[in-house]
């Protein structure tokens, strides 16, 4: 066991356990800069993870599966919407209702429609999203390995990172959005209706957070298991916190807890108790947190001189 | 008003206790209680399995399956809620051995099966099933290094725990007695629930030069299944006959016969049930083997190395091998 491949091992397994909550955090953040984050993107994931199984063992294809994960998506976004926007409630009440939910609905639903609990195992296989490669990266090594042999949501990942970005700092419906959660009043005044940016904004983070789920369970798995979303999206939500709802700052918040994951689980061979391994994840949240709130405080009284 | 409803509630008190009174002998009820979900393909399904043959030959009046989803505080509340309406509870999983302490003095009238964990003293109606989990793993530990081309076979377990460290240490006596010379490679992947982390696990071993992994670890162990398949390496499966869930790259699965255990003993009351005491279900009296899928599956463990795998189990029997052990 060479340093060299056990880098690049480290830094695959960063890469896999990173996706999916990137992809789950782009949907909360923007929700975030509209002033309603959801906590509830961990069970739109499950649903998300479930939907997009469900599709492709119904109608036969990866694409259609993605196609009904990301269109439940689309209502989950919505329910979210109508809830928070229309009737008010508190969106953290609605986002734990959502969590406890999605629990119970893909179990049920899992059971009564497959008749089989738990995992589900496809009769004669199931269409899982296909993985890239190209030959000429292969030569290349740590770009190469780390490009290639991904699954197509893994790619569109970072793209949408960028296409967030643009999105909120560089075009005018990001402003509006920034504005509708900061200020709606002036918004209004501009003559733009701020609970049509809150509404756009949350379907769009039902969308994301179901495009996560969807890679958990047939990009990064290829089954659906209950409860799989294995709070992933609370992580999403705690990456959104420490990387001030910046989309690049977030990736980069997902994947040092990728990493930190990754590298828990590789110290076990050098003898570190599991047991202690198993707590770095939660080490390294609190050592965030105090990180963002002593920078936030700086900042703070750095501006009051 | 008020009066005519307390009047009325106390009226509801007296009926409730009317049927319970009624009920009389016949087929015992049992209510199964599980630790985590149900849908794991090995330890908590077979439970379930054992529950439904109770029920389908006449052994048991009315079952019941109550799943905890590895909530621990739930584990309390749902012993009650099952000793209240069944006469027979069964708690699968180590992890009741609180609940129970707590529980059982409070029904004596209920019988109390423990599953996985030997618990003595609470009181004269719980007996306790533990297995001989290491003498299994003994054996697929032998059949993994005799299958290992690299020398170097792995496992991913649940926990940290004596019950699943127990697999653990016979796995690695036996890859030993097949290999003087084998590495055994353990890991850990915190949690019984988490596909998506038992296939790191797995995918870290495999890379690492682990050819053959052996999963202990519940649903999470579907992950390490995956990783055999992606990789194109092998994994031995646990508790009941994984072998169907991908034949091309589970080479075999230790049985762990939870529910022949509890089936025999729910079937026998008065000769098998013994209050207060730890009973060993182990390799001689049938509920600990391996199991090699059906035949129409790709068998890539040859008939030869099964006829040896055959002799250890003797030799086991016999006394003349002496596997380890983390329980007692």
């Amino acid at each position: 066991m060479d340093f060299y491949s056990m880098a690049i091992g480290l830094m695959q397994n960063t890469l896999r356990t990173a996706t999916p909550v990137v992809l789950a955090a782009l949907g909360c953040l923007l929700t975030d800069h509209v002033g309603m984050m959801n906590i509830g993107v961990d069970g739109m994931m499950l649903i998300g993870a479930f939907a997009a199984v469900m599709g492709s063992w119904l109608l036969g294809s990866w694409v259609l599966g993605i196609a009904v994960a990301l269109g439940i998506g689309l209502v989950l976004g919505l329910l979210y919407g109508v809830f928070v926007i229309k009737l008010k409630s508190d969106e953290f009440i609605i986002g734990v209702a959502l969590n406890v939910f999605a629990g119970g609905l893909t179990t049920f639903l899992l059971r009564a429609m497959t008749g089989q609990t738990g995992t589900f195992h496809a009769e004669g296989g199931l269409s899982v999203l296909p993985r890239f490669s190209l030959s000429f990266l292969d030569s290349i090594p740590v770009i190469g390995p780390l490009l290639n042999n991904n699954t197509l949501l893994v790619y569109i990942s970072w793209l949408l990172v960028l296409a967030c970005w643009l999105l909120i700092y560089r075009t005018p419906l990001g402003f509006w959005m920034r504005s509708a959660g900061e200020h709606p009043q002036s918004l209004r005044s501009a003559g733009k209706s701020p609970e049509k940016i809150k509404y756009l904004a949350s379907l769009l983070c039902g969308m994301l957070a179901c495009l996560a789920g969807a890679h958990l369970s047939m990009g990064y798995l290829s089954t659906f298991s209950e409860n799989m979303s294995n709070s992933r999206g609370f992580i999403a939500v705690a990456c959104v916190i420490f990387g001030r709802s910046n989309p690049p700052k977030v990736f980069l918040a997902a994947l040092l807890f990728g990493f930190i994951d990754a590298l828990g689980m590789r110290l076990q061979s050098v003898g570190i108790s599991s047991n202690l391994t198993s707590i770095f994840p939660y080490v390294g949240t609190v050592l965030m947190m105090v990180l963002v709130v002593w920078r936030a405080e700086r900042r703070k009284r750095r501006m009051s001189l | 008003m008020k009066k005519i409803t307390a009047l009325l509630l106390v009226m509801l008190m007296v009926l409730s206790l009317v049927p319970a009174m009624a009920e009389e002998a016949e087929a015992p009820s049992v209510a199964v209680v599980v630790a985590g979900t149900l849908g794991d393909q090995g330890f908590y399904d077979s439970s379930d399995t054992g529950r439904q043959k109770l029920e389908a030959d006449g052994i048991a009046s009315r079952t019941t399956i109550i799943e905890c989803k590895e909530d621990a505080s739930l584990y309390e509340m749902s012993l009650i809620t099952a000793a209240e309406d069944y006469d027979i509870v069964v708690a699968v999983g180590w992890q009741f051995w609180d609940p129970l302490t707590a529980v059982v003095p409070d029904f004596p009238e209920n019988k109390f099966i423990f599953i996985d964990n030997g618990l003595d003293g609470v009181g004269e109606n719980l007996m306790s099933i533990i297995y001989k989990q290491s003498e299994g793993s003994f054996l697929v530990g032998y059949i993994a290094a005799k299958l290992s081309v690299t020398g170097k076979v792995g496992v991913v377990g649940g926990e940290d725990v004596d019950n699943i460290n127990d697999f653990i240490v016979g796995y690695e006596a036996g890859a030993a007695y097949g290999n003087p010379d084998i590495e055994v490679v353990r890991r850990y992947a915190n949690g019984y629930e988490d596909p998506a982390n038992g296939k790191e696990c797995a995918t870290a071993l495999y890379n690492e030069g682990c050819d053959i992994v052996f999963a202990v670890a519940g649903k999470t162990g579907e992950g390490v299944f995956a990783a055999a398949a992606e990789t194109g390496n092998y994994a031995i499966g646990v508790d009941s006959d994984q072998k169907f869930i991908d034949p091309e790259h589970i080479l075999c699965s230790m049985i762990k016969s939870v529910d022949k255990s509890f089936y025999d003993v729910v079937a026998d009351m008065d000769g098998m049930f013994q209050g207060g005491m730890i009973w060993t279900a182990d390799m001689a009296n049938g509920y600990i083997d391996v199991a090699y899928g059906t035949d129409d599956m790709p068998q890539q463990v040859s008939d030869e190395l099964k006829a040896e795998v055959e002799d250890i189990k003797n030799k086991i029997l016999s006394g003349e091998i002496v596997v380890p052990s983390t329980l007692n």
